[in-house]
């Protein structure tokens, strides 16, 4: 008996190392436009791939396709989590391309632009469903969080069991609220970042390795 | 049924004027309706958080909470405790909710569903419907509600009269004033429900313009790939036999 418990043992272990090695989770950075996805996703991937996933821009809808950058290893406390991280298109309810004329932009580009934002909307919805294993909720933590959206995506994303942390983001600007964040969303974690300015990643890397790891 | 300040959590009862001109501890204008009692919400709102700045729950329970496990159960054992240690002045606003007004915790069970489903909506209209459920109080001890009042002064056909009063007890959202265990969330149903009565997924109003129906995008199975101006979209369709793309 003891043989067989032993043998069965060092099958599962090496099962679980073989599924551990080739299926890094995907980590889906999600939240509403111009909230600091691709800045944290770029902190990211330049800390530990060396290497960008995206341009930043301050005009809401920059990111209009999911983009991930694959088998990204952080390194925490003498272990390792590999993931890849889907940086996802900002998810909202109503896309004006008026909105970006106030950005010097011609009608023509900003009618495009929103409809290729409203185009990344529904990828980042079908990303939700399909293809992530956790969730990064990136908010600006200057911004009310009692929207709609927030409330509804959270929702979805309990409704999978999917780990989630909430990363209250813009902490360097001084009328950010973090504590409005934490009252927001009190079932879940909520880690203080500034993803510009790299404050606190420290902690926020080691919430990725409990998470996600 | 009362309201808390999302920015410093301070809870005010049902129909309070106090909030209608702002938090007075903070200023806050910002309101977050419960469904529950002010009791529940006094006891389950964290009573002090100032603090804390970075919440830092231990880690094993918020990552029980995240995998779905266990935060309702836990919100009961904090209710107790947090009872007892709570600040004087939370203690004061229970004080009031109780021996202030007793007709109001009657009126919380006559309250109606158009209320309850209220819970979601943006704290404007729920200002509105704190004047609303006041003076419906004040004036009567109607049964019927602020908005079953609103709905009856604006129909006219009697047959519409009758199902509008025959509709609203039946609602789903009745339903959830009941059974909304943890008040501090919106039943995703009810967005569910709220949003694809709205529209289908994606609504083109003018060109550039676009209304988007999150839930009815999650749920469906086609994945729009992209939209074309003439209102026309083009959809990945998994099916037996992969993945085709259909115009």
């Amino acid at each position: 008996m003891g043989l067989l418990t032993n043998l069965k043992d060092s099958i599962s272990k090496v099962t679980d190392r073989l599924f551990a090695d080739s299926e890094p989770k995907r980590i889906g950075i999600y939240g509403p436009p111009n909230a600091g996805k691709t800045t944290l996703a770029n902190r990211i991937a330049i800390d530990w791939a060396g290497d960008t996933v995206g341009p930043e821009s301050h005009i809401p809808h920059e990111t209009r396709r999911a983009r991930r950058k694959e088998n990204v290893t952080i390194e925490r406390n003498s272990q390792t989590v590999t993931i890849d991280v889907v940086d996802t298109p900002g998810v909202t309810t109503k896309v004006d391309y008026k909105e970006f004329l106030d950005h010097d932009m011609d009608k023509e580009d900003a009618v495009r632009r929103s409809r290729e934002a409203t185009e990344g909307v529904a990828e980042a919805m079908h990303w939700l469903r399909e293809d992530v294993d956790g969730v990064i909720y990136v908010l600006d933590a200057t911004q009310d969080p009692f929207t709609q959206v927030n409330t509804m995506l959270i929702g979805i994303i309990e409704s999978r069991d999917l780990p989630v942390l909430i990363f209250a983001n813009k902490t360097d600007l001084e009328d950010a609220n973090i504590q409005q964040v934490a009252n927001a969303f009190p079932q879940h974690e909520t880690v203080p970042l500034s993803a510009l300015e790299g404050n606190n990643m420290d902690e926020v890397y080691d919430k990725i390795a409990e998470y996600f790891g | 049924m009362p309201h808390q300040c999302t920015n410093c959590g301070r809870a005010f009862p049902d129909g309070s004027k106090e909030m209608l001109s702002g938090c007075p501890d903070c200023g806050g204008n910002k309101f977050q309706f419960h469904p529950g009692s002010i009791d529940d919400l006094n006891a389950s709102s964290d009573p002090d958080p100032a603090p804390n700045t970075t919440p830092q729950p231990d880690p094993t329970d918020s990552r029980q909470s995240g995998s779905g496990e266990s935060s309702p159960p836990e919100s009961p054992e904090t209710t107790t405790d947090s009872t007892q240690t709570t600040a004087s002045d939370s203690n004061t606003q229970a004080a009031n909710a109780v021996t202030e007004d007793t007709p109001q915790a009657a009126n919380a069970v006559t309250e109606d569903s158009a209320q309850a489903a209220n819970a979601v909506k943006e704290d404007s209209t729920q200002a509105a419907n704190a004047i609303k459920e006041d003076s419906t109080q004040a004036d009567n001890d109607v049964k019927e509600d602020s908005a079953q009042a609103s709905a009856r002064s604006d129909v006219v056909s009697p047959g519409e009269l009758e199902a509008a009063k025959a509709t609203p007890p039946e609602g789903p959202p009745s339903n959830s004033a009941v059974d909304d265990g943890d008040a501090d969330r919106p039943d995703i149903e009810e967005l569910r429900n709220e949003l694809n009565e709205q529209f289908e997924s994606i609504k083109i109003l003018n060109p550039g313009q676009y209304e988007i129906n999150l839930m009815e995008l999650y749920d469906r199975d086609e994945y729009i790939i992209s939209l074309r101006e003439d209102g026309r979209y083009v959809i990945e369709v998994p099916d037996a036999w992969g993945v085709t793309d259909r115009e």
